[in-house]
C-alpha cells in the first residue's frame, strides 16, 4: 500500500511537471487517479465445450486491455465454473455464461423476473448480485397484470431499465439449426415454434411420412437423465416427457399458450379464478380414462414438501382447486399471475391418480417422486412410452387414440455423442431429423447441399449468450464502468468472429424470437473503442501508461 | 486350495483400498453435486433439500462408514443424476463394455501373437520393414482419430457397418440374450472392436516378436533343430509356448488399460458402455455413480488379473512347481 502511494506520488509529481512545463496536451487535461484496477479474471467454458463462447472470451479480453485493463481468461470445466460463479458469488470478477431456451421460457416471466430481482440474489437466478429498487417493483407488477398490452409495457420498461444499467453485457442470440430429410417427411407438416425451431410438440405431432419410412429418429447429443413426470431433469428429457403426458394448455406455435387438455380456459375479471372444462374421450395409456380427480391430483400432489420439488414453485400460488361436475376444474390464486398459463397449465404434466396415488402415499421419509421409476410410464399424450436403453435410445409409439393422434408410428431418440458421426447418420438414413446440432453450422448445410435430400431450417434462440459483470465487486458495481465495458465491444466481431454468423446480436433478456414482448428499443446500441473511453473518462476513470485507474481518491478493496 | 484362499483375502484387501480412496477423492476434487442441478429453478430450501437427500449433511466419517457398510451387503447407494441404484445402472451397460473389451482384446492378441511371432521368424526380410513402422504407427495413432478415419471409410464411405449404438434403432428383440448374439449386434460391434482392437494390438506384437528373438538363441531350439524337428514344431511346441509367457501378463494387464480406453471409443461410436458413464458420472459429481462404477471395474480386473494367474500356472510349470513346493 505504502508502495501504491509513493509511486501514485511520484506519478502525480510528473504530471505536475509536465504541466508545469506544458508539455503535451495529455497532461494537460489529465486529473488526479486512484488506485489502478487490479489484473481481471474472465472466467469462459472451456474451448472443448463451448468453442465460440471461448472465442469471445478470447476476443473480449483482447478488447478490454485496450481499454487499459489486464484481462486474462479463465476457463473451466462446466461444473467448476458452476463452483465458482453459482456457489462462491463473492470471489469472482467477470464470467461469460449463456441462458437457454426452454417451452416455459416463451413468457418472459422466467428471466424478467428471477434474473434480477433481488429476492434471487443470494442463491438464486440473480447470481450476478445486480439490485435494483425500480426494477424489483416492475418485475412483481407485471405478474400480476393479465391485460397484455398493459403487461407489455411493464417488460418494455424491465428491458430498457437493464440496458441502462448493463447488468450483464449480452452478446447474442444464437441461431440454432435443425435439419431433416425431406424425402422422409412432407416438408409442409413440420411446424417452427419461435425460440425452439422445428425440435417441438406441433412438429413431431404433425410431421408426416411420404413413404416406407414410418419411424422419426432424432438425435440428442447428451445422455438422457431421467424420465419422470414430477422430476424436471434434463433438456432432452423434456422433449420426450412432453409427449408422453399431456398438459392443460401448451404453447402453441405462435409462442403463446393454448388451451389442450383443458378445451376451455377463462379467468374471472381480476385474475385469480380460473374455470377450465376437460376435454371429452381423454384416456391413460393403459385404457383408464382421464378424470377431472387426476387433474386435480396432478396440481396438489406436487404441492406437498419433498414429493416434487422441482414443480412446487409453480404450484404454490393456487389456493383452492374444486371440481363443481365431471368435467370442471376451478382454481384459485392467491393473486394475479400472468405467467400462471405459461410456466404452470402448459408445464405441470397430467399424471393418472390411480398409478401415482399409492407411489406417493409409500414414499419412505426424505424421498421423494424424483426417485420413482415408473417401468410403464403411462401418461395420455400422443406417444406412449415403449422403452428406454440406457445409453442408447428412447422409443415411443404413437397412440392412435388420441385426439391429435401422431401420424408417424414411432419417435426414436438416438444419444449420439459424437458430433460428426451425427452427421453421417443423417446422410446415410441412420437418423432422419437432426434435432441437435452442436457442431459448425456451416457444416451442416454444406452437408445439406452435397446430399440434396436434407432440408435445414435456422432459428433464434429465446436463450441468449453473455458476459456477467459481478455487481457485488467495485469497479463492477459502478454502472458507468460497466456500460464503458459493454460498449467496447463489437458485437458484429463476436457474431461473426466467434458464432461464424449464426447468431443474432443481442442487448435484451427478452429474445426478439418471443416477438411480442421483445423490446426493439433497445436493439440499436451503440458501439465502439472511443466511446467507451470517453464514457470512462466521464465517469472518472484514467488512463496512465496505457493502464486504467479508479477515478481519484477510489482504492481497490480486491486488489490482491 | 490355500493358495487361493490367500489370493481371495487379497482381493478383498485390494477392493476395500480402491473403495476408501475412491469415496475420499470424489469428495475432495473441486465442483459439487447440486452443480448439475443448478439450471433448473431451485431455491435455497430446494439445495438443501438435495443435500440431506444425497447424505451430504452427515459427518464425512458417518458417510464413509454407511458406504462401507452398505458396499459389504451389495448396496452401492443411488445415483444423485439418474436417482437410481448404482448396481442397476452400471449393471445394463457393464455387458457392453465387457463384450468390446474382450472381443477387441482376443482379436488384437490372436492376431498380435501370431503377427508376432511371423515376423520373428522372418527376421530380416522384407515383411520386417513393413510389419514393424505399421504396428508402431497403429499403436501410436490417437484412438479419436483411428477411430474417426474408420467412420468415414466404412460407415459413410463403403456404407458396409452402421455409425453409432449397438443397435439399429428401434429394433426389437425377445431377449437381453436375443439382442447380444444378433447379427445386428455383431454389425454394431464391428466399427469399434476393430478400431479398438488396431490400438491394442501393438503391444503383443512387438512383445512377443522380442520374446521369440530372444527365445530362438536359446540352446534348446538349437538342440530342437538337431534333432531334425520341423520348424512348425519348433516354431509352435518350443518357441512359441515360451515365449508366450509375458504376453499372457500383458493381456490381463491389457484389460485393465482398454476399461480406461474405452471412454474414448465409446463416446466416437456412441456405444453404450461403463467408459461414458464414469465421465458422466464425475463430471457431474455423481460420487455414489462413480465410486460404485470404479469399484465394480476394480471388481472386474481383480478377477481378470486372478484367472490370468491361474491360467499362468497351467502355461508354465515352473511357476506351478514353485507355488506348491
Amino acid at each position: 500500500m505504502r508502495n501504491s502511494l509513493k509511486r501514485r506520488g511520484v506519478l502525480r509529481c510528473t504530471a505536475a511537471i509536465g504541466l508545469a512545463l506544458g508539455l503535451g496536451g495529455v497532461a494537460a487535461t489529465a486529473q488526479a487517479e486512484g488506485d489502478p484496477v487490479r489484473a481481471i479474471e474472465l472466467h469462459s467454458r472451456t474451448q472443448a465445450a463451448n468453442p465460440q463462447q471461448y472465442q469471445a472470451a478470447e476476443l473480449i479480453a483482447q478488447i478490454w486491455g485496450d481499454l487499459g485493463l489486464d484481462v486474462s481468461v479463465n476457463a473451466l470445466p462446466n461444473t467448476q465454473l458452476s463452483d465458482v460463479v453459482w456457489y462462491n458469488r463473492d470471489t469472482w470478477d467477470v464470467t461469460m455464461w449463456q441462458m437457454v431456451g426452454r417451452p416455459e421460457r416463451s413468457d418472459p416471466d422466467e428471466f424478467v423476473y428471477n434474473l434480477f430481482h433481488s429476492s434471487t440474489a443470494p442463491t438464486g437466478y440473480n447470481f450476478v448480485g445486480w439490485t435494483n429498487d425500480e426494477y424489483d417493483k416492475i418485475a412483481e407488477e407485471q405478474r400480476l397484470v393479465i391485460d397484455p398490452d398493459k403487461r407489455l409495457e411493464l417488460i418494455t420498461k424491465a428491458q430498457e431499465l437493464v440496458n441502462e444499467n448493463q447488468p450483464y453485457a449480452f452478446l447474442v442470440y444464437p441461431t440454432k439449426v435443425f435439419a431433416f430429410d425431406k424425402t422422409v417427411f412432407d416438408e409442409t407438416t413440420v411446424t417452427e415454434q419461435p425460440g425452439l425451431g422445428i425440435k417441438n410438440f406441433h412438429t413431431f405431432t404433425d410431421i408426416t411420412p411420404l413413404g416406407e419410412q414410418t419411424d422419426l429418429i432424432m438425435n440428442s447429443s447428451n445422455e438422457l437423465n431421467a424420465l419422470n413426470p414430477f422430476y424436471i431433469s434434463g433438456a432432452s428429457d423434456s422433449w420426450m416427457t412432453e409427449l408422453i403426458w399431456d398438459r392443460m394448455m401448451r404453447i402453441g406455435s405462435d409462442g403463446l399458450p393454448k388451451p389442450w387438455a383443458a378445451e376451455t380456459v377463462e379467468w374471472n375479471d381480476d385474475g385469480t379464478v380460473l374455470t377450465m372444462t376437460l376435454r371429452d374421450g381423454m384416456t391413460w395409456h393403459d385404457g383408464e380414462p382421464v378424470t377431472v380427480e387426476d387433474v386435480v391430483f396432478s396440481f396438489t400432489a406436487p404441492q406437498q414438501d419433498m414429493v416434487a420439488p422441482m414443480y412446487q414453485p409453480f404450484v404454490s400460488g393456487i389456493t383452492s382447486i374444486e371440481t363443481p361436475d365431471d368435467k370442471t376444474v376451478v382454481m384459485t390464486l392467491d393473486k394475479p399471475n400472468a405467467a400462471f398459463e405459461t410456466s404452470t397449465l402448459s408445464k405441470l404434466n397430467l399424471v393418472p391418480k390411480h398409478v401415482w396415488g399409492p407411489i406417493i402415499d409409500g414414499l419412505a421419509e426424505g424421498e421423494s417422486a424424483e426417485s420413482v421409476l415408473e417401468e410403464t410410464r403411462i401418461g395420455s399424450g400422443p406417444f406412449k412410452f415403449d422403452r428406454w436403453a440406457t445409453q442408447q435410445e428412447v422409443v415411443l409409439d404413437a397412440n392412435p387414440d388420441h385426439w391429435a393422434a401422431p401420424k408417424i408410428d414411432r419417435l426414436i431418440l438416438r444419444v449420439v455423442l459424437n458430433v460428426e458421426a451425427a452427421l453421417g447418420m443423417l446422410r446415410s438414413g441412420e437418423m432422419n431429423f437432426m434435432s441437435d446440432y452442436t457442431g459448425d453450422p456451416q457444416l451442416l448445410i454444406e452437408a445439406a447441399d452435397a446430399d440434396g435430400d436434407l432440408a435445414v431450417v435456422e432459428s433464434v434462440d429465446i436463450g441468449f449468450q453473455y458476459v456477467a459483470f459481478n455487481a457485488r465487486r467495485a469497479p463492477f458495481d459502478d454502472p458507468a464502468f460497466r456500460k464503458a465495458l459493454s460498449t467496447a465491444i463489437n458485437r458484429e466481431l463476436i457474431r461473426k468472429a466467434a458464432w461464424n454468423g449464426f447468431a443474432q446480436t443481442a442487448n435484451s433478456h427478452v429474445s426478439p424470437a418471443l416477438s411480442y414482448w421483445h423490446a426493439t428499443s433497445t436493439d440499436d446500441m451503440e458501439t465502439g473503442m472511443d466511446l467507451a473511453k470517453q464514457m470512462l473518462s466521464d465517469a472518472g476513470y484514467t488512463i496512465v501508461d496505457g493502464k486504467l485507474h479508479y477515478p481519484d481518491g477510489v482504492t481497490d478493496q480486491y486488489a490482491d | 486350495m490355500k493358495y487361493i484362499l490367500t489370493r481371495l483375502a487379497h482381493m478383498l484387501i485390494v477392493l476395500w483400498a480402491v473403495g476408501t480412496i475412491l469415496f475420499f477423492m470424489f469428495r475432495l476434487m473441486p465442483g459439487t453435486p447440486l452443480a448439475a442441478f443448478i439450471d433448473n429453478t431451485t431455491t435455497a430450501e430446494q439445495q438443501q433439500a438435495l443435500i440431506r437427500q444425497f447424505g451430504l449433511d452427515k459427518s464425512l466419517g458417518e458417510q464413509y462408514w454407511l458406504f462401507i457398510t452398505n458396499a459389504l451387503q451389495g448396496d452401492l447407494g443411488q445415483s444423485f443424476f439418474f436417482k437410481r441404484p448404482v448396481t442397476d445402472v452400471v449393471m445394463e451397460v457393464l455387458p457392453n463394455t465387457i463384450i468390446l473389451t474382450m472381443v477387441s482384446l482376443v482379436v488384437a492378441y490372436v492376431f498380435g501373437t501370431l503377427a508376432g511371432a511371423y515376423l520373428a521368424w522372418h527376421r530380416g526380410r522384407w515383411i520386417e520393414g513393413i510389419g514393424i513402422p505399421l504396428a508402431l504407427t497403429t499403436r501410436a495413432a490417437p484412438e479419436f482419430w483411428l477411430g474417426m478415419v474408420m467412420l468415414a471409410v466404412f460407415a459413410f464411405g463403403l456404407g458396409w457397418f452402421p455409425a453409432g449404438g449397438a443397435n439399429t434403432s428401434g429394433a426389437n428383440f425377445d431377449s437381453e440374450w436375443a439382442r447380444i448374439f444378433s447379427l445386428d449386434y455383431l454389425r454394431h460391434l464391428a466399427l469399434p472392436a476393430i478400431t479398438l482392437a488396431v490400438y491394442l494390438q501393438g503391444l503383443p506384437l512387438l512383445l512377443m516378436r522380442s520374446n521369440m528373438l530372444e527365445v530362438l538363441q536359446e540352446e534348446f531350439i538349437t538342440m530342437g533343430r538337431m534333432k531334425g524337428l520341423s520348424n512348425s514344431t519348433i516354431l509352435l511346441n518350443h518357441a512359441a509356448r515360451n515365449a508366450l509367457l509375458p504376453v499372457a501378463t500383458a493381456f490381463a494387464l491389457g484389460i485393465g488399460s482398454a476399461v480406461g480406453g474405452n471412454v474414448v471409443v465409446e463416446t466416437v461410436f456412441s456405444w453404450p458402455g461403463i467408459g461414458r458413464l464414469l465421465v458422466n458420472a464425475v463430471s457431474a459429481s455423481d460420487y455414489p455413480l462413480a465410486q460404485g462404477a470404479f469399484l465394480i471395474i476394480t471388481f472386474v480386473l481383480i478377477i481378470m488379473n486372478f484367472i490370468a494367474d491361474i491360467t499362468y500356472h497351467l502355461l508354465d510349470p515352473r511357476v506351478r512347481f514353485a507355488a506348491s513346493s
